[in-house]
């Protein structure tokens, strides 16, 4: 693997980290109030949160460019902020990324508090435990495979990125040039070799992640099976 | 129970950090935003800028328009190498260059070419086409590749040569559009796609053969470079501008299949010796 292609490497990882360390902070909290929730507007949020699974990326690209841009109100206020832009940097594509994976962790997160049993929490309320310890000392071990299920999701899915990147990313290398622009960038340079180390390598790499998720799931399954 | 969410909030911060201090202290390498069909060019190029100068650089291709587009909306680009005119015209008026910095540094050129037959020319291009022979029908229906006319100034200018030439109505429905003209040349190359119209550089710097379009044809190719106003390396900027316009480097860039500004007849005379 030449040098630039090991930045790439390193760029995806730390974005794809960063990503979903943000989106499990975030995205507890919010499937935790979805699951909760008795009210039918709870669909219409549901169905936002769900959108990046069927949008194409372009057109959640071409809404962050306009949103990213110097001219824009965020982009202003961010410029200020940090003292500079947000489009095409890296922080402007981990924000990209979390809105783009914000489904794949919040659907399984709210499947599992939606399916946890309210008897044990009672209790822990009876017997005097604050929310926050409730959630870390009883919610948090009971779905702990699904909190793996959606950090693996979120950060496979993020891995994979590539048209929000190849809109509100220009690219750049060390900040904004991922693994998938990087093979892109490759195919279109006729390099079919680069592009094949960087594939097969991608290629495997999520194979084995998505099997470790299936097979904690299995895991969990069949000890469920076996406990009934 | 809190020791968790301490934890989980540390690394956090700690991760955001770390990308913070990697902006601050990587020295930044000066940031050339340019046109696909110049691309390998300049990566021959750069060594030897970098040696005389001591500058690093990034080079970052995309189609023209793209490119264009991206610098609009604030990508911190520090020098513009488009495939056109009217991009860095465009830049200026939205005052978005260091004035005086839009220079011409080479006159593209458009070829014909196809991995399959290499003795297609503009000429029977028209012919395989317009035949109205039965066993040419396989023929009529062979795919052309061109970059996408509204990006790529070289799409544009196949699009006004095909015009031109008659051939737009017939072939309207059988192009191939690639992104950019890198791309195009890529789908050609492979074979994927039987013929295209490349830049006439792409099959210099791979020492292939293909066919010059007739520079009647369409609007010359007047690929200029800015300078953008965003840069923090104005200096290195014009530094890499000097050296690109330099007699040494015009000659070199003359060499690789394009027109330069100073002499628009150099490589021509070569290349009809060739033919």
């Amino acid at each position: 693997m030449i040098d630039a292609d090991l930045i790439a490497l390193f760029t995806t990882l730390k974005m794809a980290a960063i990503s979903t360390i943000i989106l499990l902070l975030l995205g507890t909290p919010l499937a935790w109030w979805l699951a909760n929730m008795q009210s039918r507007i709870k669909v219409i949020f549901e169905a936002i949160i769900a959108l990046p699974i069927i949008l194409p990326p372009t057109v959640l690209g071409f809404y962050l460019l306009i949103a990213f841009a110097p001219q824009s109100n965020l982009g202003q206020l961010w410029l200020q902020l940090t003292g500079s832009p947000l489009a095409f940097s890296f922080s402007g594509i981990v924000i990209g990324s979390v809105l783009y994976s914000l489904p794949f962790v919040v659907q399984p997160l709210q499947r599992a508090f939606e399916q946890l049993e309210n008897h044990y929490l009672e209790a822990a309320t009876m017997l005097g435990a604050k929310p926050l310890d409730r959630f870390f000392s009883i919610v948090l071990p009971m779905t702990k495979a699904s909190f793996i299920t959606a950090a693996s999701l979120g950060f496979a899915h993020t891995v994979g990125e590539f048209g929000i990147v190849l809109m509100i990313g220009g690219n750049i290398p060390g900040q904004t040039r991922v693994l998938s622009i990087a093979i892109f960038d490759h195919v279109e340079a006729f390099e079919y070799a680069q592009a094949q180390t960087l594939s097969l390598s991608l290629l495997i790499a999520s194979f084995v992640l998505l099997t470790l998720v299936y097979l904690s799931n299995y895991k969990k399954v069949n000890h469920q099976k076996v406990s009934r | 129970m809190f020791v968790h969410c301490f934890r989980l909030l540390c690394l956090t911060l700690f991760s955001l950090m770390l990308s913070g201090i990697n902006y601050a202290n990587a020295a930044q390498p000066l940031r050339i935003a340019v046109s696909s069909n110049f691309a390998p060019v300049l990566k021959q190029l750069l060594p030897q800028f970098n040696q005389q100068t001591g500058i690093t650089t990034q080079v970052i291709n995309g189609v023209t328009g793209g490119l264009y587009q991206q610098i609009k909306h604030g990508a911190p680009y520090d020098i513009f190498l488009a495939a056109d005119s009217l991009r860095p015209q465009k830049l200026a008026q939205e005052q978005l260059i260091i004035s005086n910095s839009r220079k011409t540094y080479a006159l593209g050129q458009l070829a014909l070419y196809s991995a399959q037959n290499p003795t297609i020319t503009w000429q029977n291009l028209a012919s395989i086409y317009t035949n109205k022979d039965i066993i040419s029908t396989q023929q009529k229906n062979k795919r052309l590749a061109i970059a996408n006319p509204k990006t790529a100034p070289y799409g544009k200018a196949a699009k006004q040569c095909l015009i031109k030439q008659g051939l737009w109505p017939l072939l309207k429905n059988k192009l191939i559009i690639g992104n950019n003209i890198g791309q195009t040349f890529q789908q050609v190359r492979s074979q994927a796609v039987p013929i295209g119209i490349v830049a006439y550089s792409q099959l210099k710097l791979n020492k292939l053969n293909g066919n010059l379009l007739p520079a009647s044809c369409y609007t010359p190719i007047n690929q200029q470079l800015v300078i953008l106003k965003n840069t923090q390396q104005a200096k290195s900027a014009q530094l890499l501008s000097d050296f690109l316009l330099s007699k040494k480097t015009q000659q070199q860039i003359a060499q690789w299949g394009y027109l330069t500004a100073h002499k628009l007849t150099i490589s021509k005379f070569t290349d009809k010796k060739k033919q």
